[in-house]
């Protein structure tokens, strides 16, 4: 049992300050969780932490790849606006 | 960044009639809160990078105001670089009067970051004004530590006191370990900047209020806002456009919502200064921002500031070579380099931060890293043979530079080579100022 974050994450640190377990790590990576210590959140009442306070949709994900906060529902921005940004962001990069 | 964190830093002209001899002075040297400050300088640092809100003026994804993604590391400038770097441009602009802590998030959402560069700052230059931009949702309980610390400048974005406009502006709020949204969660946040302001204010801080004018939104609500604002004692009411560019990516953007056009935005200052001072001369600043207003400085080019001495702890194993792995260290000699030379100082033992794989439980490694960290008080650099990255990180944050490159060196060699750049850096950095 344990979430995981995704490369969507931008490091905003926020779920490593709310993390309950102190799951949330930073390396030279980037942010990751440690599967020995997050329990999901199973032991307190709220539900996932990281998930509750992270701002980037798709960015936490469970074992099974579903994403705690799928497109379209943090920034109300409907999905296809927010597609055409990923596009223009990949485009950037590129 | 958000838009009220870059917009946070500015001012007025009519200082309230009511106010005391010590806040006068302390609007008096403030850039942002004082039109005739400004031979003043402030600067920014952004070691807050979460946030506990969205506002649909905000794309988490982009340094707002010039679109380059905020990168894991260039966000996160840790409390011991942020002071480095107040250090360096106090150097170089003595005019710095103030620092504040604006973003890239919300200061409060990262209380410890933000209370620890304020802290360090405060004790670097006690001359300094300390200052702090926030969305208030977490001022009532950081308020006591602010105060502490002596942060006597506060400035709060409320946008509007009334929740049904506020689920137009906030998509949602965290509290209390829950996400919340809609008018709940614009309910919550306002019930909160309110209390904030009313605690800050009777607190003695001199608080000033940021708003964003957004059109058909909140723009007839303003005079009323402004009242409550003035009924409470903010000091001065900054209104500020929406900036709602689609390249930005914010929702706002996105779906097509407007900014004021100028004359909208004369109208809302207009209604609002029937009850509260209005702030004109704010240049919307980031949240790195450094040098007086309207005019920008590149702190990258400023010549690091190079201390004239240096305290180096080694970890050596021989007691002759640099060949003790960090974890393993029981003690660490001590020597302060300078100009003049190399002078041993006395040893310093403390309890192995680590005591092999098996063992190093996390909670137990990280009492004993706090341990560590107290015994290498005051020290600048560490020299040892190898050392684990976690560990690395956190002499890092706490301003110490770890080097493994003199690893199996002699001792006396190793600080000598430190010694020789030390030297180095500090010709350089005496060039710098006379030549640039
Ligand atoms: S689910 Fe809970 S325990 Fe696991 S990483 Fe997120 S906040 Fe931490
Ligand atoms: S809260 Fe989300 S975006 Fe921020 S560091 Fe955690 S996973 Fe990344």
């Amino acid at each position: 049992m344990a979430l995981r974050i995704t490369r969507s994450c931008i490091g905003c640190n926020a779920c490593k300050l709310v993390c309950p377990q102190k799951a949330v790590v930073r390396d030279a990576h980037g942010y990751a969780i440690n599967a020995h210590r997050c329990d999901e959140c199973a032991s307190q009442p709220n539900p996932p932490q990281c998930g509750e306070i992270c701002p980037i949709e798709c960015a936490i994900v469970d074992n099974e790849g579903r994403a705690l906060n799928p497109l379209g529902s943090l920034t109300g921005i409907p999905c296809e606006q927010e597609q055409v940004i990923q596009l223009t962001e990949l485009a950037g990069h590129a | 960044m958000s838009q009220s964190a870059s917009q946070s830093a500015c001012s007025a002209s009519l200082p309230p009639p009511n106010m005391s001899a010590e806040q006068a002075a302390l609007v008096e040297k403030h850039p942002c809160f004082s039109k005739g400050a400004h031979q003043f300088a402030r600067m920014h640092l952004a070691v807050a990078p979460a946030c506990n809100i969205q506002c649909n003026y905000c794309n988490r994804k982009f340094d707002c105001s010039n679109e380059t993604r905020p990168g894991v590391s260039s966000s996160l400038l840790s409390p011991a670089a942020a002071v480095q770097r107040f250090a360096k441009v106090k150097q170089r602009i003595p005019e710095t009067q103030v620092v504040g802590i604006a973003g890239p998030g919300d200061p409060l959402a990262n209380p410890n970051a933000t209370l620890a560069t304020l802290k360090a700052v405060g004790q670097h230059d006690d001359e300094v004004h300390l200052c702090v931009s926030t969305n208030g949702l977490e001022l009532e309980d950081q308020l006591p530590k602010l105060l502490e610390i002596g942060v006597k400048h506060l400035t709060i974005t409320i946008n509007c006191i009334d929740a049904a406009i506020g689920e137009q502006i906030y998509a949602w709020v965290y509290f209390n370990g829950r996400r919340l949204r809609g008018k709940h969660a614009a309910q919550t946040l306002i019930d909160r900047q309110l209390k904030g302001l009313k605690l800050a204010i009777e607190a003695g801080m001199l608080v000033k209020v940021n708003t964003v004018l957004i059109p058909g939104i909140n723009d007839w609500h303003i005079a009323e806002l402004a009242e409550e604002l003035q009924r409470y004692g903010a000091f001065v009411h900054n209104v500020m456009p929406l900036i709602s560019d689609p390249a930005h990516g914010t929702y706002f953007g996105l779906m097509g919502q407007r900014g004021p056009t100028d004359e909208e935005l004369a109208q809302a200052r207009s209604d609002a200064g029937v009850s509260m001072a209005q702030m004109t001369h704010c240049q919307q600043c980031r949240a790195d921002a450094v040098g007086k207003l309207g005019e920008q400085v590149n702190v990258d080019e400023i010549p690091d500031v190079v201390p004239a001495e240096l305290t180096v702890a080694v970890a050596s194993r021989s007691g002759e070579y640099i060949d003790q792995h960090f974890g393993y260290a029981k003690s660490f000699d001590l020597y302060r380099i300078g100009k003049a030379g190399v002078e041993a100082l006395p040893a310093r033992d403390i309890e192995a931060y680590c005591r092999g794989q098996n063992e190093c439980d996390e909670d137990e490694a990280q009492l004993r890293m706090s341990r560590a960290l107290h015994t290498l008080e005051g020290v600048d650099v560490l020299l040892c043979s190898r050392i684990g990255l976690p560990p690395r990180q956190a002499l890092q944050e706490a301003g110490i530079s770890v080097n493994t490159e003199l690893a199996l060196k002699a001792t006396p060699e190793a600080l000598e080579q430190v010694r020789q750049q030390l030297l180095e850096k500090s010709a350089q950095g005496s060039c710098a100022k006379e030549c640039g």
